[in-house]
């Protein structure tokens, strides 16, 4: 076990992925490689581990579980699986970290409020487990104090008895007590506009293109599929902009400073329709992608978040990359079949070309 | 094949034109016409106007290069390097515009003979281009040396001379020599044309090939973008502009020089100026190297004998140079950096073809990537060397002839000669030698001719005002002519497109869709230019609108934002200049100038090719 279980982004690499968490671990890489990310620390997986050892929580996790008893492969048993979560979300958010811990984390928390210059930062909490489950486990957005920054990164950890999680562990015959993953805890970026993009055309595998999807706020609107976003289709090699379609889009997710909390705000109809992004915001975009997959060596699925107060280029942070999964998987095929191109050309002086017309 | 009424034009047969137009088809020989003896067959044909060789409506003698495309394009296809499934290009004229054709395919055991030839013939042009190349300029050269060195007699005077008769009798009048000598042009016209196919249809070929090979990796690659990579930047065609760019820097530093071609003169009052001086002397004596062949350019198509070359329409390159002198003075660059162009077309291909992830993927795309760059030069560099110098020459001997008919009162005016179709000409040459042979006082029919020539200007006139329709006839279920994919952009979409313009009321039309043949978005007041001349009328920043582009309108692509034209490809002129100045091009829209109207403000998107009129001009 190592004895190190907090860094700072800039001492990760991708080597660190079973340490932090392959967010982490890749945020870093990121951080280390030059790109922009948002500055940044992360606590490791055992960081879960000692809280989980070191206090209370996994005594009365056990004792709780002693009487749990549910199929995870029965459908009606979800709802068992609901309220065990419910309960065991509870404990683990009701308890404190090590005293050593916590200051620790405030300590990180300060120094980075330092480093940016600004007092009671704004940052997101994200969890990373070791594997890469999209999705699974939770992150909280806009924390601010270094209480909340403690509190969230345990809200982090206590995300691994979420429902999903519990009965994943369940069906796969792990323990359901234990589940360590790593923390990020990141700087907010104050988006205009953020989103995802790939760096190999989605629809067809061609990787002479970028994708670009984004949306007005944060990116959880594109992420989570709540709102139609904006799409843009770029050629990697000439940095034309092939497609540019504009989505209506209903809604913003956005920081409410009265509730506190991450929400949809339905955006004014003036704006509803424009595009969330400029030309040269695309352009910009473009040419990181291409840079981050030339990095990792493969297609990626990067999210990037466009700051409203920070002046282009400054503005693009990289939120998130890791590798495109269905055609980054797909082994390169033939599709020309081995011809020569006097093969080539025979066979296109002898094919007449079809024409539709209705 | 859908043969449904919803899918096609007016039938040829039954297609009425305008009755101003009466009596237009006596001026075309009658197998360019539509005809009842053939209506089967010209029925099972779609027939198109050819808006990049006759956007405007022909004169009778400059009909002969159309001719003779029709022979030579067509013969390459079928006879000589024996395309397999493809056929020719057929012609046919209506109300003075031409339609064109591909030929419906040949019966299967033909395809199967072609295919033999074609295995046997066209590896070799593709392996020995180079030397072919060295060939083929060689001889044209020759044949252009061969007509303008024809004898064209400008005055039979009243005896045959002297010397015609000592120390021995030459045998034959000047009269003769007009005959003879017209009967020559006609020849060497004829033969320059059947040169200028001779490697065309093969580098067509090779292009259609590498878009299919770079679609099939690259499915999203834009064909501006394949036109980038294969196109050539160091061609013929360009050279007339760089010599004015080499001029022009000549003339900087010799303030003499440099003041007089700024001024706000007729080309020949500045000649007139230049000479007067010495640094001027030799800037002319350096102009008057270049002259010939770089100044035998057209100041337009080079089709039409009313559009005039620089050499002899000097206002034109005199006025290009006076703006390329005063943008040098202000510090601009005025030249195309062949180097930048060739570096940016290496890194594009490539970074695709790292892309590519199979080796033997790669391999072939290398493959079919020298087999286009081996040839395409060719589409480049024969443009100037027959529509531009080649036909310079031909329009300035054929005005030798119209000169003398004119002294002798046949014709009007010289120009008149071109109211004439080829095979009348020589009958007014006969009529003009006849009557000089018959002697002193012998009448010529020149009321007749005269009357003629009237009529059919009033004809054509008459035809300029008309929109002829884009096509005629049923469209193709296939096409497998190369030229009518890449030059002329038929497709299933142009089809469509001209469809839809053929059915609307052109105002009511707010969208078109043409080729996206170079990236790029503006916006900005059209200026439509259906004739040539009105070339002189574009504003800077505006969008130019014309039924094609010509080569030597390449100064006027620094002032515009755009273009849009109703014809052409994606490696037609248009395509490439605007690719060449990065200003965004859609082309083969079909109806742009009938659907807009100069002063329209008018957005277009040469990545999508789309083009959208913003805001009417105020009727």
């Amino acid at each position: 076990m190592a004895e190190k279980w907090i860094y700072w982004l800039r001492e990760l690499g991708t080597e660190h992925n079973n340490i932090v968490g392959k967010k982490c671990a890749n945020l870093g890489e990121m951080t280390k490689a030059g790109f922009h990310v948002p500055p940044g620390f992360a606590l490791g997986v055992d960081a879960y581990d000692r809280f989980m050892k070191e206090t209370v929580v996994t005594d009365r996790l056990l004792a709780f579980l002693k009487t749990f008893k549910a199929d995870a492969n029965k459908v009606a048993d979800t709802l068992k699986f609901e309220a065990a979560s419910n309960e065991m979300r509870k404990i683990v958010e009701s308890i404190k970290m090590p005293t050593d811990m916590e200051e620790t984390v405030k300590n990180y928390y300060a120094e980075l409020c330092k480093e940016t210059g600004k007092k009671n930062l704004f940052v997101a909490t994200r969890s990373a487990g070791p594997a890469s489950h999209p999705g699974q486990y939770e992150t909280y957005l806009n924390v601010s104090g270094a209480e909340d920054v403690v509190q969230n990164v345990i809200r982090v950890w206590s995300s691994t008895f979420n429902a999903r999680s519990v009965i994943a562990r369940a069906r796969l015959g792990l323990p359901l007590h234990y589940d360590p993953i790593g923390v990020a805890v990141l700087t907010m970026v104050d988006a205009k506009a953020a989103g995802v993009m790939f760096t190999v055309n989605p629809v067809n595998g061609d990787e002479s293109k970028i994708a670009i999807e984004a949306s007005f706020g944060f990116g959880e609107a594109v992420v989570s599929g709540n709102v139609t976003p904006d799409r843009y289709l770029i050629d990697k090699i000439t940095y034309e902009i092939d497609e540019k379609v504009i989505s209506d889009k209903a809604a913003e997710f956005a920081y409410n400073p009265q509730t506190k909390e991450m929400e949809y705000k339905e955006l004014p109809a003036d704006m509803r329709k424009l595009p969330c992004l400029e030309d040269r915001e695309i352009i910009e975009l473009t040419k990181i992608a291409k840079k981050v997959q030339d990095h990792f060596g493969c297609p990626q699925d990067i999210e990037y978040s466009i700051s409203g107060s920070l002046s282009f280029p400054e503005s693009i942070f990289l939120v998130q990359a890791r590798p495109e999964s269905v055609w980054g998987k797909k082994k390169k095929e033939s599709v020309l079949g081995k011809k020569s191109g006097w093969d080539l050309l025979l066979e296109k002086a002898t094919t007449p070309v079809k024409l539709k017309i209705s | 094949m859908a043969n449904t009424s919803a899918a096609r034009f007016p039938d040829p047969h039954d297609f009425k034109v305008p009755k101003e137009l009466e009596g237009w088809e006596e001026m075309y020989p009658p197998q360019r016409l539509f005809s009842q003896d053939r209506a089967e067959w010209e029925k099972r044909h779609f027939w198109f106007q050819d808006k990049i060789h006759a956007p405007e409506p022909l004169y009778p003698l400059d009909d002969i290069f159309q001719e003779a495309w029709q022979i030579s394009l067509s013969g390459y296809t079928t006879r000589v390097f024996c395309i397999p499934p493809a056929q020719g290009i057929a012609q046919r004229l209506v109300g003075c515009y031409m339609y064109i054709t591909p030929v419906e395919p040949p019966p299967p055991e033909v395809i199967g003979q072609k295919a033999e030839l074609f295995g046997k013939r066209v590896p070799f042009v593709f392996q020995n281009y180079n030397k072919l190349w060295d060939e083929w300029i060689k001889k044209f050269k020759k044949l252009g040396g061969e007509m303008e060195s024809l004898s064209i007699p400008q005055d039979l005077g009243n005896f045959a001379p002297d010397d015609q008769i000592f120390p021995v009798p030459r045998g034959y009048t000047d009269a003769n020599v007009l005959i003879e000598s017209f009967n020559s042009i006609i020849s060497l016209i004829f033969r320059a044309w059947q040169y200028h196919f001779q490697y065309l249809n093969l580098a067509y070929l090779a292009y259609l090939m590498f878009v299919d090979t770079a679609k099939k990796l690259f499915p999203g690659i834009k064909e501006s973008t394949i036109g980038k990579m294969v196109a050539g930047a160091d061609v013929s065609m360009f050279r007339p502009e760089e010599e004015l760019c080499r001029l022009s820097r000549l003339a900087m530093g010799q303030k003499a020089v440099q003041d007089i071609l700024k001024k706000d003169l007729p080309a020949a009052d500045k000649i007139k100026a230049l000479q007067g001086n010495d640094a001027g002397r030799i800037w002319l004596e350096d102009l008057e190297r270049v002259k010939d062949p770089w100044f035998y350019v057209s100041c337009g198509s080079g089709w039409y004998h009313y559009e005039g070359s620089w050499i002899n329409k000097m206002d034109v390159p005199f006025s290009y140079l006076k703006s390329y002198i005063q943008r040098l003075e202000k510090g601009e660059k005025i030249e195309r950096s062949l180097t930048a162009i060739s570096e940016e077309r290496d890194r594009i291909v490539d970074e695709y073809r790292k892309l590519i992830k199979s080796d033997d993927d790669r391999k072939s795309f290398n493959d079919a990537y020298n087999v286009v760059r081996s040839i395409y030069v060719y589409a480049e560099d024969h443009l100037f060397w027959v529509e531009h110098w080649l036909h310079t020459i031909w329009f300035q001997k054929i005005r030798e002839f119209g000169n003398v008919l004119t002294k002798y009162n046949v014709l009007k005016k010289p120009d008149d000669i071109y109211l004439f179709n080829r095979f009348e000409v020589p009958m007014l040459l006969e009529d003009l030698a006849t009557a000089w042979a018959l002697g002193i006082g012998a009448p010529t029919r020149g009321k007749y001719w005269q009357e003629k020539a009237a009529k059919r200007e009033k004809i054509l006139a008459a035809a300029r005002k008309w929109n002829p329709v884009p096509a005629l006839g049923v469209p193709p279920a296939e096409v497998s002519e190369p030229f009518t994919i890449m030059l002329w952009g038929v497709t299933t979409d142009t089809v469509a497109e001209w469809l839809k313009g053929a059915d609307v009321e052109t105002k009511d039309v707010n969208q078109l869709k043409g080729f996206a043949s170079s990236a790029g978005i503006a916006e900005g007041p059209a200026r439509v230019l259906k004739l040539n001349e009105d070339i002189v009328k574009l504003q800077p920043g505006e969008i130019l609108v014309a039924p094609c582009t010509n080569p030597s309108w390449a100064p006027v692509f620094t002032n515009i934002k755009g273009a849009v034209t109703d014809i052409g490809g994606l490696t037609s002129h248009a395509a490439i200049v605007s690719r060449e100045y990065g200003l965004p091009a859609v082309t083969g829209t079909g109806v742009a100038t009938s659907v807009i109207k100069t002063g329209d403000i008018i957005k277009i998107d040469g990545s999508a090719g789309t083009v959208t009129i913003v805001k009417r001009a105020k009727a």
